[in-house]
Formats: C-alpha cells, sequence, structure tokens
C-alpha cells in the first residue's frame, strides 16, 4: 500500500512537469561572511535547488515554483519556500493592456526560526498604456496577507504606485512615480509573558545568536494589548537613463520616502538573511535612496552589471539600543552603501550568473553597525516542454 | 519481480507522456531562417498572434542599414516586463518568416538594449519567458539572497 502511495505520489508530482510548458532546476552556491547582518559576523554558506514550472492556458499561466535552502554552519535555519499561482492578460487595445496576478506562498523553516513560518496569499494589478509612442504611464496595485506562525507578525498591506516616462531623441529616458503604501500587523501586542526588559517591553526571537547581550532574549517587542497597528508610507521617485549604444546603458534613479502616519510596531528590528524580516521592509522607514546602475556587452555576450546604492532611513517606533541592549532613547537610523557586481552567461539551454555585493551598514544602534561580502553562483537549466511558438 | 514490473509501468508512463505531449505541438520558429537585424523602433503594438495564446508586443522595426521594415514578434509578456519606445535602438536576432509574401516578420530570440540582452527563445526556438509574467517575482525581498 505504501509503495502505491509512493508511485502516485511521484506520478503526481512529475505530471503537472510533462504538461507545462516550461519546466526549470536552478541550482546556487551563495558565501557571506556576515549571515545575520550584524557587528557579530558570522560565516556561512547556503545551497539553494529549485523548480519553477508553468503552464499557459489561453491568456491565463499557471505556475509553481519551490526552493530548498540548506545553510552549512546553521542548519537548523534551512527552509523550504513554495509559490503557485495564476496570471491573466487582458489587452485593452493595441495600446494598453491590464495584468492581475493571485498568488499564494509558504516558507517553512527549521527548528531556529520556525516562528516565521508563513503562509501568505497576494493579488497585485497592473495597467500599462502608451500614451503616446514615447510615452508611458504605467499603475499598478497590490495586496498581500500574511499569516505566521508566531501571530504576532500577520499582517495586510495595501501599494499602489503610479509612473510616467518619457523617452527622448537624445536616448534619454526619464521616468517620475509616485507610490503610497499601508501595512497593518493584525496583533503586534499578545502578551506572551517573556521576561520584561522594563515596564512595558520584551523582547523575543533571536536566542542570542551572535550577540551575548541578547543570549536568550527574542527579539521583538510584545504588550499587553490587543489592537492592530498601521504604517502608512507615500514616495516619489525618478530615474534618468541614458542608452549609450545597444551595449551599454547608465541609469541614475533617486526615491525619498516619508511615514506619513503610524510607526513599526517591534522594539527592533534585525536584518536576517534566512528570514523575510516582517518589520523591515518597504513600508518600514523614513528616508531617501540614491542609486546608479551601468550594463554593459562583454565579449561572448556576457551581460555585466554594475551598481552602487546608498541610503539614509530612519525607522519610526524603533528604538537604538547600546550594545548591553539599554535604550539609547533615539530613534533607529542607518545609512548603507551597496556595491553589486553581476555577470550572467546564457546559453541554449542554461544560464550561469556569479553575482558579488558589498554592503557597509553604519547606524546609531551599534549591533547593526556591520559590513559583509556576499558572494553567490547560480546555474538555471531551462527545459523546454511545450510549443516553440 | 513486482515491485521491478510496477516501476517498468511507472517509467513507460512518464515516457508517454512526454512523448504524446510533444505530438500535440505545432512548429512554427525555423532555426534555418535566423538573421540578424539592428534598426530604430518605428511602433510598439500588441496584437494576437497565436491562437490561445495572449496577444504579442509586436515591436515595427526599421533596419538602419536598407531602411526596409520588420514586424518583431517579441512575446506575451514582456509588455509589462520592459519599456520599449519609439525611437530607441535594437538589435533583434531572430527567425525571418512572411506570412503574405511581402511583409517582413520577425520571430525574435534575443534582443539587445541599452547594454542588455534579453533572452526570448532558446536556439531551437523555445520560448524562454515564463508563466507569471516575471511580475511577482519583483515584488518583495527574494529568498536565497543574502541581503
Amino acid at each position: 500500500m505504501r509503495k502505491y502511495f509512493t508511485y502516485i505520489t511521484l506520478a503526481l508530482i512529475l505530471s503537472p512537469a510533462l504538461l507545462a510548458d516550461s519546466f526549470s532546476l536552478s541550482f546556487s552556491q551563495n558565501m557571506t561572511n556576515n549571515l545575520f547582518q550584524n557587528r557579530y559576523a558570522e560565516k556561512d554558506q547556503l545551497s539553494t535547488i529549485g523548480y519553477y514550472l508553468d503552464k499557459t492556458l489561453n491568456r491565463f499561466s499557471l505556475y509553481a515554483e519551490g526552493s530548498y535552502s540548506y545553510l552549512f554552519e546553521n542548519p537548523n535555519l534551512t527552509y523550504y519556500v513554495q509559490d503557485a499561482g495564476a496570471d491573466y492578460l487582458y489587452p485593452l487595445n493595441e495600446k494598453s493592456a491590464f495584468y492581475f496576478s493571485l498568488a499564494g506562498r509558504g516558507a517553512f523553516y527549521r527548528s531556529d526560526y520556525s516562528d516565521f513560518n508563513y503562509l501568505s496569499a497576494s493579488l497585485f494589478a497592473a495597467f500599462k498604456s502608451y500614451f503616446s509612442q514615447t510615452s508611458i504611464f504605467k499603475s499598478n496595485y497590490s495586496f498581500e496577507y500574511k499569516n505566521y506562525r508566531d501571530s504576532v507578525y500577520d499582517f495586510l498591506s495595501n501599494a499602489l504606485m503610479l509612473s510616467l516616462d518619457r523617452y527622448f531623441q537624445t536616448k534619454t529616458t526619464l521616468k517620475g512615480e509616485i507610490d503610497w503604501g499601508y501595512k497593518y500587523f493584525l496583533h503586534p501586542y499578545i502578551y506572551e509573558g517573556e521576561v520584561p526588559i522594563d515596564g512595558h517591553r520584551y523582547f523575543m526571537g533571536r536566542k542570542g545568536k551572535g550577540n551575548p547581550s541578547y543570549q536568550g532574549q527574542y527579539q521583538y517587542q510584545t504588550l499587553t494589548q490587543t489592537e492592530g497597528q498601521g504604517i502608512q508610507v507615500f514616495s516619489i521617485s525618478g530615474l534618468i537613463a541614458q542608452g549609450l549604444g545597444n551595449t551599454v546603458g547608465l541609469r541614475f534613479s533617486g526615491m525619498r520616502q516619508w511615514v506619513i502616519s503610524g510607526q513599526n510596531p517591534f522594539s527592533f528590528i534585525e536584518e536576517f538573511y534566512a528570514v523575510e524580516n516582517p518589520s523591515y521592509d518597504r513600508f518600514s522607514w523614513d528616508g531617501f535612496q540614491l542609486g546608479s546602475q551601468l550594463t554593459f556587452l562583454l565579449p561572448w555576450n556576457i551581460q555585466m552589471k554594475l551598481g552602487y546604492t546608498v541610503s539614509e532611513k530612519k525607522f519610526p517606533g524603533i528604538e537604538s539600543l547600546d550594545l548591553e541592549g539599554n535604550p539609547l532613547e533615539i530613534t533607529r537610523k542607518d545609512k548603507r552603501n551597496h556595491i553589486e557586481v553581476r555577470a550572467e552567461k546564457n546559453f541554449s539551454r542554461f544560464s550561469v550568473i556569479l553575482s558579488y555585493s558589498y554592503v557597509n551598514n553604519s547606524s546609531n544602534d551599534l549591533y547593526f553597525d556591520w559590513n559583509g561580502h556576499f558572494l553567490s553562483l547560480g546555474i538555471e537549466w531551462n527545459i523546454p516542454l511545450g510549443v516553440n511558438q | 519481480m513486482m515491485r521491478r514490473a510496477e516501476l517498468v509501468l511507472l517509467l513507460a508512463f512518464l515516457l508517454i507522456s512526454i512523448l504524446s505531449y510533444g505530438q500535440k505541438t505545432q512548429h512554427f520558429y525555423n532555426v534555418d531562417k535566423e538573421i540578424t537585424v539592428e534598426g530604430t523602433i518605428q511602433e510598439i503594438i500588441m496584437e494576437p498572434r497565436y491562437k490561445e495564446t495572449s496577444p504579442f508586443l509586436v515591436i515595427l522595426l526599421e533596419e538602419k542599414k536598407t531602411g526596409e521594415l520588420y514586424q518583431v514578434e517579441i512575446s506575451p509578456v514582456w509588455f509589462f516586463d520592459h519599456d520599449f519606445h519609439k525611437g530607441e535602438n535594437l538589435t533583434v536576432k531572430g527567425s525571418l518568416y512572411s506570412s503574405d509574401g511581402k511583409s517582413l516578420n520577425i520571430i525574435a530570440r534575443e534582443v539587445q538594449c541599452r547594454g542588455e540582452t534579453l533572452f526570448l527563445r532558446d536556439k531551437h526556438g523555445f520560448p524562454n519567458w515564463r508563466g507569471g509574467k516575471g511580475l511577482t517575482k519583483k515584488r518583495g525581498k527574494g529568498k536565497g539572497k543574502l541581503y
């Protein structure tokens, strides 16, 4: 009976791949000297294997994607992520179209981060239209709901974007964009009964990795309240892109974001490589970001990207602490420099990608005063199964 | 013995599925008619090209050397992924065909623009684009990323 179950399961897993239009497998090996992205740098390596398959049915596309990531020094952070979704493209006329996507995701971590296991559902709707042959208007709306194993992180988010660009005969593209976003933590203040740090603060989560002063403590704040808390942001951004022939492209971008209401509910935030930090995302900060990127083609059609980004972000509601964990009564503020080099070579059926990044993050919370090197080598193998039309 | 027979049966099922699926398809991309054209975008439209698929992004490209106009089929999904504009220079590699003996059409395999190469198909003409339209992948902080 058991073996029949195995065969049936195998057939069910493989069948969608056989019916799919495309199927790809990927593998990447990643290395860093600062896995936890804090001043107590810790080396690790991560191996990720993944698959992707999709099927187009008329104007619908169905897709599924899964990846398993193993950490060599911290195997208890190993995780699996599964995505599945459907897309729909609806052309309004020759110059305009709508796009809709409905997606679900599940992330499952091993013991050290199992509190961050989550299931999510998201909706994405976009509209694009050529105002003229040299000017494009775009707008999109996204909604996401995430349900974590540790429910304090549960949230709903909404975001809206409008952009307009214009291409000039000098091969210059100018683009302006405005964004609005609102994230609502459904119940971030559930009382957990942990040891209080002060009258209203409790820390949960991290179990002391990397920082002795947080030994045995957790990383988020919980209070004896039950209501939700929202944070609302608004941003404007601009981009100048200059084409230098077909083989070289240069772009500069800038963004200014304001928190217009609310604040982050958690007492301090920390970036983890393996865990999507629910409190460190586009909704969490007030500040600016400037970026530049050079893309060019090397001989043998090797595609190169060089990028530099600088950002200064303040995190309303997040108080900086000293290295002993004592509050400094100032809002956390980070300045980050990020350099990235990426090379990609596409062969007939597979692609090879090599990338390197250096990040320097200076913060008024010294625990987050860190720098790190990140190296990644990946290969993706495409197996076409559908029509070559 | 029984176990081996079941395994053979399973493999046979999988093999038949692969072969029978291939037989349902039609071949459109002719690798013997590949050309490379460098030109300037004259017009961008979306229009239906194949039965039971989304409309394709089609670019009217004027070749630099000859001034001839080509209709370049990009893919159904890149309408949202890349912002092409009239006046931009492109180098397109793809399969040439003519539906009426007069018009020049290219099924694009590679497009070079602004220092980037977009790989739309492999050397045999099989599409590289994916469902999911690529848009969902751009949102959120990707897993497997170290920072």
